[in-house]
């Protein structure tokens, strides 16, 4: 039995004991649904073990030297390769993903940018520092969950943030004070107890609850009588008296507040009031985490800041990195693209329709170890290991500390890693006399 | 037939048991339609728009229609729609300013009979565009 970091999702608890002989896992102990579903894609029935090529409009077997040959051949006779994905591989994937969009004069992003790295573009551009796991579990005695479902996304975070003793919470839970901020009456709400505080906002009105706050910070009673987004002064003030009183507390900012509301910058007017806070703030202060799904989503900001000092939309040509206002979604909606690789990630399920029907009308190359819709109109699939679980690597976890993971098992059919298909692939661009 | 027709406010949320990654890993094409092509609603909009009398929702906004199944959940807010992202509720999400809506969408709920969309059709529907 050996202890291992579960690569389920972004928290990647490092307390998952497993149970195997290097070739099967036996068992796995500790794990959440989650993080049991990833060990569980191990064997999954509908797993990609070989490489797939489309043939008369179906995917078809074929050698791994043929389909790299057309993934290479593919990239060769574009001008405008998109790279995309890479939240589901290690840092060094995603390094070896960069060096692939410099020789091949492509623009390349993680799922980060149009996820919690919003958040982080903010927080750096306002000088609000984030929090660590650790500092949550020595002194938080207030978390507030907006727009976030932590039980269902991060299933873990509250049994480690809530649930425990940390070097100044001895106590435990019953010093800490949990908020819920959402519409729906989510399965995060089943952990309310009596002190807790759930607010049901009325949908979409997060913004006009945050600027009623605000104007509340700098004058007192500001909060209209009959409340504001369907919830009531009482509950308001309640709201702002336990943030302004707590000694340690953190909002954890969910996909509710990452989506613009009447043209106003949600995350920006949030950063503003915990500002505003933390002025007013005697005893302690208010902090920011975010709640990134995939493992590895910080990772690759890590990675492109370490190489190029900007967190993504990576444009290159060559050789130098391009300076541009462009992200994924306007590369994709102006069809500045010819062909596109994704690694780890399924746009065609995650994007609308109108950016999928664009992605469709050209060849997409597909790096994942699983069935998709992507799948389902891909050129060429190339399968790939587990990371975490069939190989080692580097993640950073949701409060951006980095966790090494440790390979369990072999891979089966000596499948390749997401970092050894790039290099296959930069290699033999190299090889065949560049792009 | 008189049509019904409501305006809402759409959502879409990762659920556990409504997660697209785990249905195209685990499951076949008839589970992911069970899990995935799938509305969630208050009791009162189920009884107020006569879900029981049609099996199906017609969910349209500015960006498409999808077909899917309507089912009452007490924890969603009346007027809502909470639809499990996936690509059955990103036939109606969009983008506006190069930034994803898939949140806080105005979208109209009709009752039809028309049949659910399959992933086939969807695939297909992408592949025309």
């Amino acid at each position: 039995m050996k202890r291992s970091v579960c690569s389920g999702c972004s928290l990647l608890c490092d307390d998952i004991m497993v149970k195997s002989d290097g070739i099967y896992i036996d068992e796995v102990f500790g794990a959440c649904l989650k993080g049991k579903e990833k060990f569980d894609q191990v064997t999954s029935q509908n797993r990609i073990l070989s490489p797939l090529i489309r043939k008369d409009d179906t995917l078809q077997k074929a050698s791994w030297d043929e389909a790299l040959q057309r993934t290479v051949d593919l990239i060769k006779k574009s001008k405008k390769p998109l790279i995309y994905g890479l939240s589901n591989s290690s840092c060094e994937a995603q390094l070896k993903g960069i060096e692939l969009a410099k020789l091949i004069n492509g623009f390349i992003d993680s799922n980060a940018s149009i996820c919690q790295g919003k958040v982080l573009d903010n927080a750096v551009n306002s000088g609000i520092t984030l929090t660590t796991i650790t500092e949550i579990i020595n002194k938080a005695d207030l978390i507030l969950l907006w727009g976030s479902n932590a039980a269902e996304s991060i299933p873990r975070l509250l049994n480690k943030v809530l649930f425990s003793r940390g070097k100044f919470r001895m106590t435990g839970r019953e010093i800490k004070t949990l908020i819920i901020i959402d519409p729906v009456k989510t399965a995060s709400f089943n952990t309310m107890g009596v002190r807790d505080v759930a607010l049901r906002i009325t949908p979409g009105k997060d913004i006009e609850l945050i600027k009623v706050l605000k104007e509340e910070c700098c004058a007192a009673d500001s909060i209209p009588s009959e409340g504001v987004a369907g919830l009531d002064k009482d509950d308001m003030k309640r709201l702002l008296q336990h943030l302004s009183g707590a000694e340690y507390g953190v909002i954890f900012v969910g996909q509710g507040l990452l989506t613009p509301q009447k043209n106003s910058n949600l995350i920006n007017e949030l950063l503003e009031l915990v500002q505003m806070i933390n002025i007013k703030q005697e005893r302690g202060r208010i902090t920011l985490a975010m709640m990134g799904g995939h493992f590895n989503m910080n990772g690759f900001d890590h990675v492109a800041l370490s190489m190029y000092g900007k967190r993504g939309n990576l444009h290159f040509k060559d050789n130098q990195i391009l300076e541009t206002d462009e992200n994924i979604i306007s590369k994709i909606e102006n069809e500045d693209f010819d062909c596109s690789i994704f690694i780890g990630t399924d746009p065609i399920s995650h994007f609308p329709m109108s950016l999928s029907s664009k992605l469709a009308k050209k060849p997409i190359i597909l790096i994942d170890n699983r069935n998709s819709a992507t799948l389902q109109l891909a050129s060429i699939v190339l399968p790939t290991t587990i990371t975490g679980i069939e190989c080692s690597g580097l993640a950073y976890r949701l409060d951006h500390i980095p966790i090494e993971l440790k390979k369990i098992i072999n891979p089966p059919s000596k499948i390749p890693t997401d970092e050894e298909i790039l290099n296959q692939i930069i290699q033999k661009l190299k090889s065949d006399g560049g792009n | 037939m008189e049509v019904i027709k409501t305006d809402f406010i759409l959502n879409t949320v990762r659920r556990m048991e409504n997660d697209q990654s785990k249905e195209f890993s685990f499951g076949d094409k008839k589970s992911l339609v069970e899990k995935l092509a799938i509305a969630f609603i208050n009791p009162k909009d189920f009884d107020k728009l006569n879900l029981s009398s049609k099996p199906n929702l017609k969910i349209s906004s500015n960006f498409g229609i999808i077909i899917v199944k309507g089912i009452a959940d007490e924890d969603v807010p009346e007027g809502t729609v909470l639809m499990p992202i996936s690509i059955w509720s990103n036939q109606i999400t969009g983008v506006e300013n190069s930034e994803l809506r898939y949140k806080n969408m105005r979208v109209d709920v009709d009752i039809t009979e028309e049949k659910i969309n399959d992933l086939n059709s969807l695939i297909n529907k992408i592949k025309e565009a």
